[in-house]
C-alpha cells in the first residue's frame, strides 16, 4: 500500500498545477456552495439574535392618529390582563416633526419622527437602543432638550457622532449620539411609502418628557410596547390586550400590532428567505458546473493513465488494485479541494456579511463558517473526484491488456463520425482548432458546460444589475416629467385648494409650475385579489405632472390610471372594472374607506404598482373635492432645489419638500450596496470560469503534445501554436458563453418573473441586459477560455520535443 | 547537403553525465540514401535530432543545406526546420484530427509551398483515393505513408526518418522503404536511422554506430540490395 501511496502521491507532484486548479474548480464550488447556500441560516441567527439583544417587543399598541392618553393610563389597562400573561410594558410618546439637520455643506430637510422613551429607571427595558456613537440618554436627560439620531439616517448622511439639529416650531435640540433600534433596522417611514428611506426619514429618540414638550402634549402617550412571558401564545396575549384597553380606554382608537407584522421586522426575515431562494439557485448553478469540471479534468488527468493501467492487467495485477492508485490520486484531489473550499465558504460568508451589514446594520452578525452547510457541499465534492476517477478505471479495465499497452493507430482511436471533409482543403491551421474540439466532443461539451455554468451566473448576476438599473431609470424618467429638478411638496394635512396656506405656497418665488394636487391611500382589488396604492389625484387638463401612459387615455373624466404591474397582478387591462377601497370624508371632518367599482382608465409607464393617478374631478366621489394635500413644482429661474427646501421649510403647513429624485437616488444608493454582494459571486465565479480554462488548456498541452511536438520539428515557432491553442480556446468560449448566455437569460427571467415578484411585489422589475453586459460577458467568456493557454507557455517551452516524439501511447 | 565535423552530444552533469556521441564527422550528399545503423543506446537517435535541429551539439559543427545550425538562434532553427529538413517518425505522429489530405496539406502550409497539391502528392505515395480519410480509418502503412506525403510535401532537400518501419509488419515496410529510396533518387539526402541491418542493406551507405562513434561507414556489407530481397 505504502508504494501506491507513494506512486499516487508522484503523479500529484508531476501534475501539480492541474491538482491545484481541479482542487481551486471544486474547493470554489463547495465553498460558493456552502457559503451562498447558508446564508438564511446566519441571517436569521444574526436577526434573532439582534432582535433578542434589544428586548424587541412581542406586542405594540398604536393609538389612532391624533389620539393620546395621559401617562401610566396604557400600562396601567394591562392590569386587566390574565396575571403571567405579560413580562413587561413600556409607554412611548411617537409624534411627527420635520428635521432639519443640516450641516455647513448640505441641506438635509426631512420629515421625520420624535419617539419619547421612559428614561428613568434606567429604561427602556424594552427596544432598546444601541447606542453607535456618542453617548446612550440617561435619566439625567429626562426633559432636556438632547435626543439621539437613528444611525441609518445618520450614517447616510455622514454626520458627526454629536451636534445639533432643528424640529418643526425652530425648536434647536442637540444630539448626543447616533443609535440602532429594531424598528429601524429597515428605515419605513410611518406612511408605508417605501423601505430603506434613511435619506428622506429621520427618527430622533428623546426621553419621555422631551417629546412630550415637543409635540406640546405634557404628560400624555401614545404607544405601548409589551414583552410577553416565555411561552405565551402571542394571540392569545393580543385578545387579552385589545379585551383590557376596551374595558378601561374605551372610545379609545387603538391598533395592535403583533411582533410578525411589525414592518421592518417582517422585512427582514421575509428577505432572508427570498435572498436565500436567490443564491441558492446561484449556489447550485455554480457547484454543478464545479462538480462537471471536475469531473470532466480528473478525468483526463486519469486517462493518461491507461497504458499503465494495461501494463498492470498485463503483469496480473487484480483490477481491484489497479483501481488504488488513480483512486487515491481522486481521493487527494477532493482532499485538497475541499480543504480548500472551506476557506473560499469562509471567505465568501465573511464579504457577504460585509455587504449584508451596509444593508441591514444589526447589532449582531452571526456569520462563524456553517459546518452542516458545508457537509453537504463537500461530499459532493469529495464524489465528484472519485466519480472521475472510476469512469477511465472502469474503461480501462474493460479491454484487454493487449489492447491497453498496444502502442500507435490502435491505441489511438479519434473518431469524428459526424464530419464530412470537403475534398481541396484550405489551410490547415484554419481547421486545426475545431477540428481539436470535434474530436472529442465528450470532453469538449463537458469543459463548455462548466464554463457555460459560471457564465450563467455572471450573465444573471449582471442582468440582475441592468434590470434593477433599468428599472430605477424608467421610474425616474416617469416621476421626474421631463423636469430633472421636480420637487414633491407634502402638506402636514389636506387643505381647501383656496387656503391662503395653499396660495402662498403656490405663489413662492422660489417655485415654476406649482401645481397643487392630492395624494390619498387606497386598495386596488379584484376578485383576484388586492394591494395598496398611492392615488394622485391630479388635474389632468392643465398640471403639467401628469404620468405618461403607454395604454389608454387620461381624457376620460373617471377611471383610473394603473400601474403595468398592477395590471398584470390583477389581471385586468384598459376598460376592464376593478375595486377601488378609498377614503371619504364624513360631514363632520372624520374618514371612512369605502368600496366604489371602478373602469381602468389607462396605464402608466411607472414601473411601480402602489402608484395610482385619477382625475381631480374625481376628488367628489371621496368628499375631496377642492381639496389638495401636495404640490408639485420646479424651482424657478434661479432657484436650486436647496433654496426651494429652505424657502418652503418655513411655511407652517409643509411636512418636507423633497426633491422627486430622492426614491430613485436611494434605491441607486441601495443597488450599489447590492451590486457589492452580487461582486463577491461575480469574482468566485470568475475564477471558476478561469481555473476550468486553465486546466482545460494544460490537460490539453499535454494530451495534444505529441501534435506540438510534431509541429515543432515541422517549423511551426511557438508563437504560432500558442494561437492554434488559443484560438481552440476562444472557439470553445464561444461554445460555452453561448450556452451561458442562453441559460442565463432564461434564469434572468425566471428572477424577474417569480423571484423578485415575492420579494418586491410593489416594483414592476423590468428585465434588461445591456450591450455593454452582453460584451463584457462574452469577452470575459471567451478571454478567459482563449487566454488560458498563456497560462502553459513556460510547459510549452520547456517541452522535450525529441523524446515527445519518440514516445508510443 | 549535411556535414557534420567532431560533433558531441552529453546528457547530464558530474559523475551523471552521459556521452551520447562522440567526435562524430559526417558527409551526406544530396541524392544519398543514408541509414545509419547501431544497437539501442549507441546515439543513432541522437545524430538524427541533431541534423534536424531538434537538439543542439555540446560540440562541433553541425551544417544542413549550408545552415550552421550548431550556431544558429532560436529563430533561425524554426525556419532551418520549415525550409531544410522534414522529419517521418516511428510512430507517424500524424494529426488525427485531420484528414490524410489535410495531414499533407500541414506540410505544405508550413513550408509556404501554395501551389502544391496534396491530392498529387498523396498519389505520389500510393494513397489515391483516401484523401479524405481520417488517420483512425487508415491502416499502419498507409499512415505512414501519410507522414511520408507530409514530409515529402514540403520540398525540403532533407527527408530524416527514425525507425519508419518499427511500427510496421514486414511487407508494409518493405514498401516504406522503397518509398524513401526512390525520393532518395529525386535528388533528396534521405537519413533512415533503424537499429534493424537488414534495413540497412538497402541503403547507399551505412553509418555504424556504436557507444556514440561512429564505427564503419560504407557501403552495405555484399553490396546494395533491392529492398524486393529484404527479410526481417
Amino acid at each position: 500500500m505504502r508504494l501506491w501511496l507513494r506512486w499516487s502521491w508522484r503523479d500529484m507532484r508531476a501534475h501539480w498545477a492541474q491538482v491545484a486548479a481541479i482542487a481551486l474548480v471544486i474547493a470554489l464550488g463547495t465553498g460558493t456552495f456552502a457559503g451562498l447556500g447558508s446564508t438564511a441560516r446566519w441571517r436569521k441567527a444574526s436577526a434573532d439574535a439582534s432582535f433578542a439583544l434589544l428586548q424587541f417587543r412581542d406586542l405594540e399598541v398604536e393609538l389612532s392618529e391624533g389620539s393620546f392618553v395621559p401617562e401610566g393610563a396604557l400600562v396601567g389597562a394591562l392590569e386587566e390582563v390574565a396575571p403571567g400573561l405579560v413580562a413587561g410594558a413600556e409607554e412611548r410618546l411617537k409624534v411627527p416633526t420635520q428635521v432639519d439637520a443640516g450641516t455647513a455643506t448640505q441641506t438635509i430637510l426631512v420629515p421625520g419622527v420624535v419617539i419619547g422613551l421612559p428614561l428613568k429607571g434606567g429604561g427602556p427595558q424594552i427596544d432598546v437602543l444601541e447606542v453607535v456613537s456618542g453617548r446612550p440618554l440617561g435619566a439625567a436627560d429626562s426633559g432636556a432638550e438632547v435626543v439621539l439620531l437613528e444611525r441609518n439616517f445618520a450614517e447616510y448622511y455622514g454626520l458627526p457622532p454629536a451636534g445639533s439639529l432643528s424640529v418643526a416650531g425652530d425648536r434647536r435640540l442637540d444630539y448626543a449620539g447616533t443609535a440602532a433600534s429594531p424598528d429601524y433596522f429597515i428605515v419605513m417611514p410611518e406612511d408605508g411609502s417605501g423601505f430603506m428611506l434613511q435619506a428622506n426619514f429621520a427618527v430622533l429618540f428623546s426621553s419621555l418628557e422631551t417629546a412630550q414638550a415637543l409635540a406640546g402634549a405634557p404628560g400624555q402617550v401614545n404607544r405601548l410596547v409589551v414583552r410577553l412571558a416565555a411561552g405565551v401564545e402571542p394571540e392569545t396575549a393580543e385578545r387579552e390586550v385589545a379585551a383590557a384597553l376596551a374595558e378601561r380606554l374605551p372610545g379609545v382608537g387603538a391598533t395592535l400590532i403583533p411582533r410578525d407584522e411589525q414592518r421592518a421586522y417582517a422585512m427582514i426575515y421575509q428577505d432572508i428567505e427570498n435572498d436565500q431562494q436567490t443564491f441558492s439557485i446561484f449556489a447550485m448553478l455554480i457547484f454543478v458546473g464545479a462538480v462537471a469540471a471536475a469531473f470532466n479534468l480528473t478525468t483526463r488527468l486519469v486517462e493518461a493513465q491507461r497504458r499503465e493501467i494495461g501494463i498492470a492487467m498485463a503483469l496480473g495485477v487484480s483490477r481491484r488494485r489497479i483501481a488504488v492508485r488513480p483512486l487515491l490520486v481522486g481521493a487527494q484531489i477532493a482532499l485538497l479541494g475541499v480543504a480548500l473550499g472551506v476557506g473560499v465558504g469562509w471567505v465568501i460568508a465573511v464579504a457577504m456579511q460585509q455587504v449584508l451589514e451596509g444593508f441591514f446594520p444589526l447589532p449582531v452578525w452571526l456569520t462563524s463558517f456553517q459546518p452542516g452547510a458545508f457537509v453537504g457541499a463537500a461530499a459532493a465534492g469529495f464524489a465528484a473526484p472519485f466519480a472521475a476517477v472510476a469512469y477511465p478505471v472502469w474503461r480501462a479495465v474493460r479491454v484487454r491488456p493487449i489492447e491497453a499497452i498496444r502502442s500507435g493507430h490502435l491505441a489511438r482511436r479519434v473518431r469524428i463520425r459526424w464530419w464530412r471533409p470537403t475534398r481541396r482543403p484550405a489551410n490547415t491551421f484554419g481547421r486545426l482548432p475545431l477540428r481539436n474540439l470535434a474530436r472529442a466532443p465528450r470532453r469538449t461539451v463537458l469543459t463548455a458546460l462548466g464554463i457555460a455554468s459560471a457564465i450563467a451566473v455572471l450573465t444573471t448576476l449582471l442582468g440582475m444589475i441592468d434590470s434593477f438599473f433599468h428599472t430605477v431609470d424608467v421610474g425616474e424618467r416617469e416621476i421626474l416629467a421631463g423636469n430633472a429638478d421636480r420637487v414633491i411638496v407634502d402638506l402636514d394635512h389636506p387643505y381647501q385648494a383656496e387656503d391662503p396656506e395653499v396660495v402662498a405656497l403656490l405663489a413662492s418665488p422660489a417655485l415654476a409650475g406649482a401645481q397643487a394636487s392630492l395624494a390619498v391611500p387606497g386598495r386596488l382589488g379584484t376578485a383576484a385579489g388586492g394591494f395598496e396604492v398611492l392615488i394622485g389625484l391630479t388635474d389632468f387638463a392643465r398640471s403639467p405632472w401628469v404620468p405618461q401612459l403607454t395604454a389608454g387615455s387620461s381624457a376620460a373624466g373617471d377611471g383610473v390610471i394603473i400601474a403595468r404591474k398592477a395590471a398584470g397582478d390583477l389581471g385586468v387591462g384598459v376598460g376592464d372594472a376593478v375595486t377601488l377601497v378609498h377614503p371619504r370624508r364624513r360631514a363632520e371632518g372624520t374618514y371612512e374607506f369605502v368600496l366604489a367599482t371602478i373602469r381602468v382608465a389607462g396605464i402608466h409607464a411607472a414601473p411601480y404598482r402602489f402608484l395610482a393617478y385619477m382625475d381631480a374631478s374625481q376628488s367628489d366621489r371621496m368628499g375631496l373635492n377642492g381639496m389638495v394635500n401636495q404640490v408639485n413644482a420646479a424651482p424657478a429661474t434661479g432657484h436650486t432645489v436647496d433654496d426651494v427646501k429652505r424657502d418652503l421649510f418655513r411655511l407652517e403647513s409643509v411636512a418636507s419638500v423633497q426633491p422627486a429624485t430622492v426614491v430613485a437616488d436611494t434605491f441607486r444608493d441601495l443597488l450599489g450596496r447590492f451590486i457589492g454582494l452580487l461582486r463577491v459571486v461575480q469574482g468566485a465565479v470568475f475564477v471558476l470560469a478561469l481555473a476550468i480554462a486553465f486546466n482545460a488548456a494544460s490537460l490539453n498541452l499535454d494530451e495534444r503534445a505529441r501534435d506540438l511536438a510534431t509541429m515543432f520539428a515541422f517549423g511551426v515557432t511557438r508563437r504560432r501554436a500558442l494561437r492554434l491553442a488559443m484560438a481552440e480556446g476562444a472557439l470553445l468560449g464561444l461554445l460555452a458563453t453561448g450556452i451561458g448566455l442562453a441559460a442565463g437569460y432564461g434564469l434572468l427571467g425566471w428572477f424577474v418573473s417569480s423571484v423578485f415578484p415575492r420579494t418586491a411585489p410593489d416594483i414592476g422589475l423590468v428585465l434588461r441586459l445591456t450591450p455593454q453586459t452582453l460584451a463584457v460577458i462574452t469577452a470575459m467568456g471567451v478571454a478567459a477560455v482563449a487566454l488560458a493557454p498563456l497560462l502553459t507557455l513556460r510547459k510549452m517551452g520547456r517541452m522535450d520535443v525529441p523524446g515527445t516524439l519518440r514516445v508510443m501511447e | 547537403m549535411i556535414d557534420l565535423a567532431g560533433v558531441g552530444k552529453s546528457f547530464g552533469a558530474g559523475a551523471a553525465r552521459v556521452r551520447a556521441l562522440e567526435g562524430v564527422d559526417l558527409h551526406v550528399a544530396a541524392g544519398e540514401f543514408i541509414v545509419v545503423l547501431g544497437p539501442s543506446g549507441s546515439g543513432k537517435t541522437t545524430l538524427l535530432n541533431l541534423i534536424g535541429a531538434l537538439d543542439s551539439a555540446s560540440e562541433g559543427s553541425i551544417r544542413v543545406g549550408g545552415v550552421d545550425i550548431s550556431r544558429a538562434g532560436r529563430r533561425e532553427l524554426f525556419e532551418f526546420r520549415r525550409r531544410t529538413v522534414s522529419f517521418v517518425f516511428q510512430s507517424f505522429n500524424i494529426f488525427p484530427g485531420l484528414t490524410a489530405a489535410e495531414n499533407v496539406q500541414f506540410g505544405i502550409d508550413v513550408a509556404g509551398r501554395g501551389g502544391v497539391d496534396a491530392g498529387e502528392v498523396l498519389e505520389s505515395v500510393g494513397l489515391a483515393g483516401r484523401e479524405d480519410s481520417f488517420p483512425h480509418q487508415l491502416s499502419g502503412g498507409e499512415q505512414q505513408r501519410v507522414a511520408i506525403a507530409r514530409a515529402l510535401a514540403t520540398g525540403n532537400p532533407v527527408l530524416l526518418a527514425d525507425e519508419p518501419t518499427g511500427e510496421l509488419d514486414f511487407q508494409t515496410g518493405v514498401q516504406i522503404l522503397g518509398l524513401l529510396e526512390s525520393r532518395a533518387a529525386e535528388g533528396r539526402a534521405v537519413l533512415v536511422v533503424t537499429h534493424n541491418r537488414e534495413i540497412s542493406r538497402a541503403a547507399d551507405r551505412v553509418v555504424e554506430l556504436s557507444s556514440g562513434r561512429i564505427v564503419s561507414d560504407g557501403p552495405p556489407a555484399g553490396g546494395r540490395a533491392r529492398t524486393a530481397d529484404l527479410h526481417w
